[in-house]
Protein backbone atom coordinates (compact mmCIF):
# COMPACT_ATOMS: atom_id res chain seq x y z
CA UNK A 1 0.00 0.00 0.00
CA UNK A 2 2.67 2.48 0.60
CA UNK A 3 4.55 1.75 -1.92
CA UNK A 4 1.97 2.44 -4.28
CA UNK A 5 0.81 6.33 -2.41
CA UNK A 6 4.75 6.62 -3.38
CA UNK A 7 5.33 5.72 -6.76
CA UNK A 8 1.97 7.30 -7.86
CA UNK A 9 3.18 11.14 -7.33
CA UNK A 10 6.93 9.67 -8.58
CA UNK A 11 4.95 8.35 -11.71
CA UNK A 12 3.37 11.66 -12.43
CA UNK A 13 5.74 13.26 -11.90
CA UNK A 14 8.02 11.23 -14.44
CA UNK A 15 5.05 11.99 -16.90
CA UNK A 16 5.07 15.66 -16.89
CA UNK A 17 9.05 16.10 -17.11
CA UNK A 18 9.07 13.72 -20.34
CA UNK A 19 6.22 15.94 -21.57
CA UNK A 20 8.19 19.04 -20.86
CA UNK A 21 10.89 17.30 -22.72
CA UNK A 22 8.73 16.50 -25.71
CA UNK A 23 7.43 19.89 -25.77
CA UNK A 24 10.63 21.45 -25.99
CA UNK A 25 11.90 19.12 -28.56
CA UNK A 26 8.65 19.23 -30.63
CA UNK A 27 8.84 23.18 -30.32
CA UNK A 28 12.23 24.38 -30.11
CA UNK A 29 12.87 22.86 -33.29
CA UNK A 30 11.46 25.72 -35.89
CA UNK A 31 13.04 28.46 -33.54
CA UNK A 32 16.72 28.81 -34.76
CA UNK A 33 15.25 29.65 -38.06
CA UNK A 34 13.03 32.19 -36.71
CA UNK A 35 15.76 34.70 -35.65
CA UNK A 36 16.86 36.27 -39.61
CA UNK A 37 13.32 36.98 -39.92
CA UNK A 38 11.95 38.19 -36.91
CA UNK A 39 14.51 40.95 -36.34
CA UNK A 40 14.87 43.00 -38.90
CA UNK A 41 16.68 45.43 -36.95
CA UNK A 42 19.36 42.30 -36.31
CA UNK A 43 19.55 41.94 -39.61
CA UNK A 44 20.23 46.00 -40.62
CA UNK A 45 23.06 45.86 -38.09
CA UNK A 46 24.59 42.72 -39.49
CA UNK A 47 24.14 44.03 -42.92
CA UNK A 48 25.71 47.33 -41.87
CA UNK A 49 28.73 45.19 -40.33
CA UNK A 50 29.55 43.35 -43.63
CA UNK A 51 29.56 46.73 -45.35
CA UNK A 52 32.09 48.60 -42.84
CA UNK A 53 34.51 45.47 -43.37
CA UNK A 54 34.19 45.29 -47.11
CA UNK A 55 34.21 48.77 -47.76
CA UNK A 56 37.75 48.73 -45.15
CA UNK A 57 39.18 46.59 -48.21
CA UNK A 58 37.50 48.80 -50.91
CA UNK A 59 36.61 52.24 -50.20
CA UNK A 60 35.86 53.04 -53.10
CA UNK A 61 33.11 51.07 -53.88
CA UNK A 62 29.57 53.13 -52.43
CA UNK A 63 27.86 51.69 -49.85
CA UNK A 64 24.69 51.66 -51.77
CA UNK A 65 26.47 49.13 -54.45
CA UNK A 66 27.30 46.97 -51.38
CA UNK A 67 24.24 47.06 -49.63
CA UNK A 68 22.42 45.70 -53.16
CA UNK A 69 24.87 42.76 -53.58
CA UNK A 70 24.45 41.69 -50.16
CA UNK A 71 20.48 41.92 -50.31
CA UNK A 72 21.45 39.85 -53.62
CA UNK A 73 23.26 36.94 -51.86
CA UNK A 74 21.86 37.05 -48.20
CA UNK A 75 24.69 38.63 -46.67
CA UNK A 76 27.79 36.25 -48.34
CA UNK A 77 30.81 38.68 -47.72
CA UNK A 78 33.11 36.40 -49.58
CA UNK A 79 30.32 36.57 -52.67
CA UNK A 80 30.20 40.63 -52.45
CA UNK A 81 34.05 40.26 -52.31
CA UNK A 82 34.44 38.14 -55.01
CA UNK A 83 32.32 40.29 -57.24
CA UNK A 84 33.97 43.54 -56.61
CA UNK A 85 37.52 41.99 -57.10
CA UNK A 86 36.06 40.84 -60.52
CA UNK A 87 34.49 44.21 -61.19
CA UNK A 88 31.16 42.68 -61.80
CA UNK A 89 29.37 44.62 -58.86
CA UNK A 90 26.14 45.78 -60.33
CA UNK A 91 24.88 49.62 -59.72
CA UNK A 92 21.56 49.23 -58.11
CA UNK A 93 18.53 50.45 -59.25
CA UNK A 94 17.15 54.14 -58.18
CA UNK A 95 14.14 52.27 -56.23
CA UNK A 96 17.10 50.08 -53.74
CA UNK A 97 16.85 52.84 -50.58
CA UNK A 98 19.21 51.47 -47.80
CA UNK A 99 18.15 52.71 -44.36
CA UNK A 100 20.70 55.56 -43.63
CA UNK A 101 23.91 54.87 -41.63
CA UNK A 102 23.31 54.52 -37.78
CA UNK A 103 20.02 54.46 -37.68
CA UNK A 104 18.92 54.82 -34.23
CA UNK A 105 14.88 54.21 -34.29
CA UNK A 106 14.90 51.80 -36.67
CA UNK A 107 11.17 51.89 -37.96
CA UNK A 108 9.66 48.96 -36.36
CA UNK A 109 6.41 49.97 -38.53
CA UNK A 110 8.43 49.97 -41.41
CA UNK A 111 6.19 52.99 -43.03
CA UNK A 112 8.12 55.65 -43.88
CA UNK A 113 5.66 58.65 -42.48
CA UNK A 114 5.73 57.29 -39.06
CA UNK A 115 8.86 56.70 -38.62
CA UNK A 116 9.91 60.42 -39.75
CA UNK A 117 7.35 61.57 -37.13
CA UNK A 118 9.34 61.85 -34.25
CA UNK A 119 12.59 63.44 -36.03
CA UNK A 120 10.29 66.34 -36.77
CA UNK A 121 9.63 68.56 -33.78
CA UNK A 122 13.05 68.26 -33.13
CA UNK A 123 13.63 70.91 -35.61
CA UNK A 124 12.45 73.92 -34.11
CA UNK A 125 11.42 76.95 -36.71
CA UNK A 126 14.10 79.73 -37.48
CA UNK A 127 12.87 82.11 -35.40
CA UNK A 128 13.09 79.86 -32.67
CA UNK A 129 16.02 79.13 -33.52
CA UNK A 130 18.00 82.44 -34.07
CA UNK A 131 16.17 83.97 -31.12
CA UNK A 132 14.23 86.27 -32.97
CA UNK A 133 10.97 86.11 -30.94
CA UNK A 134 11.58 89.98 -29.70
CA UNK A 135 12.83 91.31 -33.14
CA UNK A 136 9.77 89.49 -35.02
CA UNK A 137 7.18 92.25 -33.30
CA UNK A 138 9.90 94.88 -33.59
CA UNK A 139 9.14 97.60 -36.42
CA UNK A 140 11.53 97.28 -39.66
CA UNK A 141 12.15 100.63 -39.04
CA UNK A 142 15.64 99.94 -38.93
CA UNK A 143 15.51 99.02 -42.79
CA UNK A 144 14.49 102.19 -43.99
CA UNK A 145 15.33 105.71 -43.05
CA UNK A 146 18.49 107.05 -41.53
CA UNK A 147 19.97 104.03 -39.97
CA UNK A 148 20.59 102.97 -43.75
CA UNK A 149 23.71 104.58 -44.27
CA UNK A 150 25.60 103.34 -40.72
CA UNK A 151 24.34 99.89 -41.00
CA UNK A 152 25.75 99.67 -44.70
CA UNK A 153 28.92 100.72 -43.55
CA UNK A 154 28.63 98.01 -40.48
CA UNK A 155 26.48 95.24 -42.28
CA UNK A 156 28.83 94.89 -45.13
CA UNK A 157 31.99 94.65 -45.87
CA UNK A 158 34.92 92.72 -43.99
CA UNK A 159 36.35 94.07 -40.52
CA UNK A 160 39.55 93.77 -39.51
CA UNK A 161 37.95 92.74 -36.20
CA UNK A 162 37.20 89.29 -34.89
CA UNK A 163 33.81 90.14 -32.60
CA UNK A 164 32.70 92.98 -35.74
CA UNK A 165 32.81 90.05 -38.39
CA UNK A 166 30.96 87.82 -35.98
CA UNK A 167 28.70 90.18 -35.08
CA UNK A 168 27.98 91.16 -38.74
CA UNK A 169 27.54 87.56 -39.80
CA UNK A 170 24.78 87.44 -37.03
CA UNK A 171 22.99 90.69 -38.22
CA UNK A 172 23.01 89.45 -42.05
CA UNK A 173 21.78 86.02 -40.66
CA UNK A 174 19.05 87.63 -38.39
CA UNK A 175 17.75 90.35 -41.17
CA UNK A 176 17.59 88.03 -43.72
CA UNK A 177 15.28 85.41 -41.94
CA UNK A 178 12.89 88.46 -40.76
CA UNK A 179 12.40 89.65 -44.21
CA UNK A 180 11.52 86.69 -45.22
CA UNK A 181 9.17 86.29 -42.67
CA UNK A 182 8.07 89.96 -43.12
CA UNK A 183 7.86 89.24 -47.03
CA UNK A 184 5.48 86.20 -46.36
CA UNK A 185 3.70 88.06 -43.63
CA UNK A 186 2.37 90.23 -46.30
CA UNK A 187 2.18 87.93 -49.22
CA UNK A 188 -0.80 85.88 -46.69
CA UNK A 189 -2.38 88.63 -45.98
CA UNK A 190 -2.69 89.12 -49.61
CA UNK A 191 -4.32 86.08 -50.08
CA UNK A 192 -6.01 86.35 -47.51
CA UNK A 193 -7.57 89.36 -48.99
CA UNK A 194 -8.06 88.38 -52.18
CA UNK A 195 -9.56 85.39 -50.32
CA UNK A 196 -12.39 87.47 -48.60
CA UNK A 197 -13.19 89.87 -51.51
CA UNK A 198 -13.58 87.00 -53.84
CA UNK B 1 47.36 78.59 -33.49
CA UNK B 2 48.92 76.80 -36.26
CA UNK B 3 47.50 78.18 -39.72
CA UNK B 4 46.73 74.97 -41.46
CA UNK B 5 45.85 74.79 -45.29
CA UNK B 6 42.48 74.39 -44.12
CA UNK B 7 42.09 77.34 -42.33
CA UNK B 8 43.28 79.71 -44.84
CA UNK B 9 41.28 78.94 -47.45
CA UNK B 10 38.32 78.56 -45.33
CA UNK B 11 39.11 82.47 -43.94
CA UNK B 12 39.84 83.55 -47.23
CA UNK B 13 36.23 82.12 -48.54
CA UNK B 14 34.83 83.62 -45.68
CA UNK B 15 36.21 86.80 -47.01
CA UNK B 16 35.53 86.85 -50.17
CA UNK B 17 31.80 85.11 -48.96
CA UNK B 18 31.45 88.49 -46.55
CA UNK B 19 32.77 91.16 -49.07
CA UNK B 20 30.42 90.12 -52.36
CA UNK B 21 28.18 87.93 -50.90
CA UNK B 22 26.17 86.01 -53.85
CA UNK B 23 22.22 87.30 -53.67
CA UNK B 24 19.77 84.92 -51.17
CA UNK B 25 23.39 83.41 -49.20
CA UNK B 26 24.71 83.83 -46.03
CA UNK B 27 26.94 81.62 -44.82
CA UNK B 28 30.23 81.71 -42.65
CA UNK B 29 31.46 80.02 -39.25
CA UNK B 30 29.20 79.67 -36.25
CA UNK B 31 32.09 80.91 -34.41
CA UNK B 32 35.82 81.55 -35.23
CA UNK B 33 37.81 79.45 -32.86
CA UNK B 34 36.61 76.73 -35.35
CA UNK B 35 37.06 77.22 -38.96
CA UNK B 36 35.70 73.64 -39.77
CA UNK B 37 32.32 74.49 -39.19
CA UNK B 38 29.60 77.01 -40.30
CA UNK B 39 26.12 77.81 -40.62
CA UNK B 40 24.89 79.18 -43.83
CA UNK B 41 21.35 80.30 -44.55
CA UNK B 42 19.75 79.65 -48.37
CA UNK B 43 16.34 81.50 -49.57
CA UNK B 44 14.53 79.20 -51.64
CA UNK B 45 14.67 79.76 -55.42
CA UNK B 46 12.01 81.94 -56.62
CA UNK B 47 8.99 80.73 -59.07
CA UNK B 48 9.88 77.17 -57.26
CA UNK B 49 7.70 75.80 -54.05
CA UNK B 50 10.78 76.93 -51.97
CA UNK B 51 10.02 80.40 -52.92
CA UNK B 52 10.13 82.66 -50.02
CA UNK B 53 11.56 80.22 -47.43
CA UNK B 54 14.59 80.81 -45.70
CA UNK B 55 16.76 77.66 -45.12
CA UNK B 56 19.46 76.65 -42.46
CA UNK B 57 22.29 74.42 -43.25
CA UNK B 58 25.55 73.38 -41.67
CA UNK B 59 28.73 72.76 -43.17
CA UNK B 60 31.47 70.66 -41.80
CA UNK B 61 34.68 70.93 -43.43
CA UNK B 62 37.61 67.78 -43.20
CA UNK B 63 41.01 68.69 -41.75
CA UNK B 64 42.30 68.12 -45.28
CA UNK B 65 39.97 70.11 -47.11
CA UNK B 66 40.10 71.66 -49.60
CA UNK B 67 41.01 68.12 -50.52
CA UNK B 68 38.05 66.69 -49.75
CA UNK B 69 34.62 67.78 -49.57
CA UNK B 70 32.68 69.46 -46.90
CA UNK B 71 29.41 67.78 -45.72
CA UNK B 72 26.08 69.45 -46.17
CA UNK B 73 23.12 69.21 -43.98
CA UNK B 74 19.75 71.31 -43.41
CA UNK B 75 19.10 72.31 -40.07
CA UNK B 76 15.49 72.09 -40.77
CA UNK B 77 13.12 69.82 -42.41
CA UNK B 78 13.34 70.23 -45.89
CA UNK B 79 11.38 67.81 -48.11
CA UNK B 80 13.11 67.43 -51.55
CA UNK B 81 14.15 64.19 -53.32
CA UNK B 82 17.97 65.10 -52.86
CA UNK B 83 18.20 65.53 -49.32
CA UNK B 84 17.55 62.70 -46.69
CA UNK B 85 15.53 62.97 -43.97
CA UNK B 86 18.58 63.70 -41.55
CA UNK B 87 18.99 67.05 -43.41
CA UNK B 88 22.10 65.45 -45.22
CA UNK B 89 22.07 66.94 -49.06
CA UNK B 90 23.20 64.49 -51.77
CA UNK B 91 24.13 66.14 -54.19
CA UNK B 92 27.41 65.46 -56.99
CA UNK B 93 29.91 68.49 -55.93
CA UNK B 94 30.04 67.39 -52.20
CA UNK B 95 30.97 63.70 -53.14
CA UNK B 96 35.09 63.02 -53.23
CA UNK B 97 36.43 63.71 -56.25
CA UNK B 98 37.02 61.12 -58.57
CA UNK B 99 35.05 59.57 -61.07
CA UNK B 100 31.73 58.03 -60.13
CA UNK B 101 32.12 54.40 -59.75
CA UNK B 102 28.45 54.15 -60.84
CA UNK B 103 29.10 56.28 -63.57
CA UNK B 104 26.17 58.63 -62.65
CA UNK B 105 28.58 61.71 -62.24
CA UNK B 106 31.44 63.11 -64.30
CA UNK B 107 34.28 63.81 -62.39
CA UNK B 108 34.13 67.71 -63.30
CA UNK B 109 30.97 67.99 -61.38
CA UNK B 110 32.19 65.96 -57.97
CA UNK B 111 34.15 67.72 -55.68
CA UNK B 112 37.63 69.32 -56.46
CA UNK B 113 39.77 72.01 -54.94
CA UNK B 114 38.63 74.30 -57.10
CA UNK B 115 35.17 74.29 -55.81
CA UNK B 116 34.08 76.79 -52.86
CA UNK B 117 31.55 77.09 -50.54
CA UNK B 118 30.02 79.40 -52.81
CA UNK B 119 29.64 76.91 -55.52
CA UNK B 120 28.18 74.35 -53.50
CA UNK B 121 25.72 76.84 -51.98
CA UNK B 122 24.88 77.70 -55.26
CA UNK B 123 24.10 74.50 -56.51
CA UNK B 124 22.35 73.63 -53.50
CA UNK B 125 20.22 76.34 -54.52
CA UNK B 126 19.85 75.15 -57.97
CA UNK B 127 19.14 71.68 -57.02
CA UNK B 128 16.27 73.11 -54.34
CA UNK B 129 14.85 74.39 -57.97
CA UNK B 130 15.43 70.92 -60.17
CA UNK B 131 15.81 67.80 -58.49
CA UNK B 132 18.09 65.44 -59.93
CA UNK B 133 15.64 62.36 -59.83
CA UNK B 134 18.45 60.08 -60.55
CA UNK B 135 19.90 59.43 -56.81
CA UNK B 136 17.02 60.16 -54.44
CA UNK B 137 18.20 60.21 -50.83
CA UNK B 138 14.16 60.47 -49.92
CA UNK B 139 12.50 58.11 -51.75
CA UNK B 140 9.27 59.42 -50.52
CA UNK B 141 9.72 62.97 -51.82
CA UNK B 142 11.04 61.84 -54.62
CA UNK B 143 8.11 59.63 -55.77
CA UNK B 144 5.84 62.40 -54.39
CA UNK B 145 7.87 64.54 -56.61
CA UNK B 146 7.56 62.41 -59.52
CA UNK B 147 3.55 61.38 -59.25
CA UNK B 148 1.86 63.63 -57.47
CA UNK B 149 3.64 67.24 -58.44
CA UNK B 150 0.55 69.23 -56.19
CA UNK B 151 0.80 67.49 -53.06
CA UNK B 152 4.94 67.55 -53.40
CA UNK B 153 4.36 71.65 -53.52
CA UNK B 154 2.47 71.86 -51.30
CA UNK B 155 4.47 70.15 -48.75
CA UNK B 156 7.24 71.86 -49.66
CA UNK B 157 5.29 75.05 -48.79
CA UNK B 158 3.84 74.33 -45.91
CA UNK B 159 7.19 73.35 -44.63
CA UNK B 160 8.36 77.09 -45.67
CA UNK B 161 5.87 78.91 -43.74
CA UNK B 162 6.82 76.19 -40.85
CA UNK B 163 10.30 77.50 -40.85
CA UNK B 164 9.15 80.98 -40.78
CA UNK B 165 6.96 80.52 -37.80
CA UNK B 166 3.87 81.22 -39.59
Amino acid sequence: MSDEQISLPFFAIVLLVSGLIVRYLFFSGPRPERPPIRTAEQLIRSREVAVQRIQQMFPQVERRSILWDLQRNGGNIQSTTERILAGRLETPPITFQPPPLRTQSPPSGSSGPAAKQPEKPAQPDLITRYNLKSKVTEAPAAEDGGAQGEHDKKGKGWSSNREERQAALQRRRDEMILAARRKMEAKLAAEKAAQGSS
Amino acid sequence: MAQSTAHRRLLQEYRALTNNPPEGITAGPVSEDDLLHWECLIQGPEGTPFEGGVFPAELKFPKDYPLAPPTMKFLADVFHPNVYPSGLVCISILHPPGDDPNHYEHASERWSPIQSVEKILISVMSMLAEPNDESPANVEAAKMWRERRDEYEKTVRDGVLRMLGL
